[in-house]
């Protein structure tokens, strides 16, 4: 999906699109290319990313990258695919119900979920919450197990 | 004591509030515009009361304006026959100006016929208002007898007046003015045609000695008895009525309407009938174009982004800075440690906290010599802005 998505690889390309995304909202997905969820989820971005493109930008972060640890392990990063949400360089977080607000982990089931929780996040940012709440239901949001501290 | 006991029917409100009271079905107040179950209780309730009275407060305010005119009757202009509507509450029908020839006709028509009285009856027992307002809300006999009257010498009296020179009018205009033009010698008119709606055409039969009233905004036909006229020269003037002169004459013959010489004028610039673009797509195509941009410049104005939306003042600070390097004149000081605002899961406290965290890992992490934590050093307040 890389020559649809751009994929970041080094630390200060990853700061430098975070600073200039002015006032749309920024998807830095997480994960790998080979690995199978995240291929289903760099294939909902792809073909959601032109169409949300008005208010929203999409990018891919390549875990494996070592410019990139620093990050991986400042958003707590531990299952992939993970996608992080940015607003002005401030950091949205969602409530889906899981245990996890800072990302989104997993995938999205269908193309649509996925324009809708950006959606609650961009109208969420423009009113100055930083925290949103999910509009999908629970049967349609990925279950994960977050480990605490490696317990 | 026991007999009345048994015999209470089961119908019959209890007196005491702590008895199980039947559950009485739903039913619709139209004053409270709310479902109750309390059946004939809900008439006494304050609320139930407040609201009547205001209802049929405000119905007398509107019934002012008729009553006003019942008292004074007064001859029904066309342009005012829209504004006659009335929504007779009790009824719940409306009521409005069409077909009457004077101001409130039909409303007062209305209040008087026995219909609109077993209405109210029926309203105020239902709603408890108190049988002695029904006088106020209907017009009686004696009234409209005495309206009546008033109308007829109105209807007399205006004959004399003359011909108002209003070409376009409802039916009721052309019942005057049958009747004021039966006055003149000249004219004889022979029957009217009533079949008139609101802006249906009825073509009629021309006679060679009878008139049309055509009028191009409204096209409504209107067939009078024949006169003296050249036929030929009314239709002439028929046909070359200038599209702005809508109170141009219709009756070259008749002396009291205005002539409006602009049929010579209007030959030069063309009109209608011969095919000539209307003036206002030619001189103000500049106007138009304004009129279509400043809503533009309005919805710009207001898709102004929300001041108080995330990172709104860390958003317009770095459209500065990009502005100034696009023009080349800042140097990127882009720092390799900068972090962007970020809550972590477990995160306790403000933001910052969190990055503070991560920095102190950091370091710890980078420490190759595994050394007892030194105490913190006091450093001067630095705010980490954005």
């Amino acid at each position: 999906m890389s020559y649809v998505l751009r994929t970041l690889r080094k630390k200060q390309e990853v700061d430098s699109i975070i600073r200039d995304t002015i006032d749309t909202v920024l998807v830095l997905r997480f994960g790998r290319a080979s690995d199978p969820i995240c291929l289903q989820l760099d294939d909902i971005l792809s073909k959601s990313e032109r169409e949300v493109s008005k208010f929203a930008t999409v990018a891919l972060v390549d875990i494996d990258s070592e410019d990139v640890q620093v990050y991986v392990k400042y958003f707590d990063i531990t299952l992939i695919p993970s996608t992080v949400f940015f607003f002005n360089a401030h950091h949205m977080k969602m409530d889906s119900g899981s245990a996890d607000h800072t990302k989104w982990v997993g995938t999205f089931l269908r193309k649509q979920d996925f324009i809708d929780v950006l959606e609650a996040i961009y109208r969420g940012a423009m009113k100055g919450k930083l925290i949103v709440s999910c509009p999908l239901p629970p049967q349609q949001i990925p279950k994960f197990q977050l480990l605490y501290k490696d317990v | 004591m026991a007999d009345q006991n048994r015999s209470n029917k089961p119908s019959r409100k209890p007196n005491s509030q702590t008895k199980m009271k039947k559950n009485e079905e739903y039913e619709f107040c139209a004053v409270c515009k709310l479902n109750h179950n309390q059946g004939r209780r809900h008439n006494y309730f304050p609320n139930h009361v407040k609201s009547l009275s205001a209802f049929l407060a405000r119905f007398q305010s509107k019934l002012a304006d008729v009553r006003f005119f019942l008292k004074n009757p007064s001859l029904l202009r066309p342009e005012h026959a829209s504004r006659n509507r009335l929504w007779c509450a009790f009824c719940g029908s409306d009521i409005d100006g069409l077909g009457s020839t004077f101001a409130c006709g039909n409303a007062i028509t209305h209040l008087a016929s026995a219909d609109h009285l077993k209405n109210l009856k029926g309203f105020l027992w239902k709603y408890g208002g108190g049988m002695d307002h029904v006088d106020s809300f209907r017009v009686s006999e004696v009234d409209l007898a005495r309206w009546e009257k008033k109308c007829k010498l109105l209807k007399t009296d205006g004959a004399s007046d003359g011909f108002r020179g209003v070409v376009i009018g409802p039916v009721n205009d052309i019942q005057l003015n049958s009747e004021n033009i039966d006055t003149f010698d000249k004219n004889n008119i022979q029957s009217l045609n009533s079949s008139f709606s609101n802006g249906v055409v009825e073509p009629l039969q021309i006679y060679t000695n009878e008139r049309y009233q055509v009028s191009h905004e409204i096209f409504r036909v209107q067939e009078l008895g024949p006169l003296r006229q050249d036929a030929d020269s009314y239709l002439h003037v028929g046909t070359q009525l200038d599209k702005n002169a809508c109170s141009s004459n219709y009756f070259t013959g008749l002396h009291n309407l205005t002539q409006i010489s602009s049929i010579v004028c209007g030959d030069a610039t063309g009109n209608v009938h011969s095919g000539a673009p209307p003036p206002w797509l030619d001189s103000s195509e500049g106007k138009q174009v304004d009129v279509k941009r400043s809503p533009f410049n309005k919805s710009r104005k207001c898709s102004k982004l929300n001041p108080k939306r995330v990172g709104a003042a860390w958003a317009e600070r770095r459209k500065v800075e990009l502005e100034m390097e696009k023009r080349g004149a800042l140097a990127t000081n882009f720092d390799a440690n900068w972090l962007p605002n970020f809550g972590r899961v477990w995160q306790s406290g403000s933001r910052k906290e969190s990055m503070k965290e991560f920095e102190v890992e950091t370091k710890k992490s980078s420490k190759v010599e595994t050394q007892c934590e030194m105490p913190m050093q006091l450093q001067p307040y630095v705010s980490k802005k954005m």
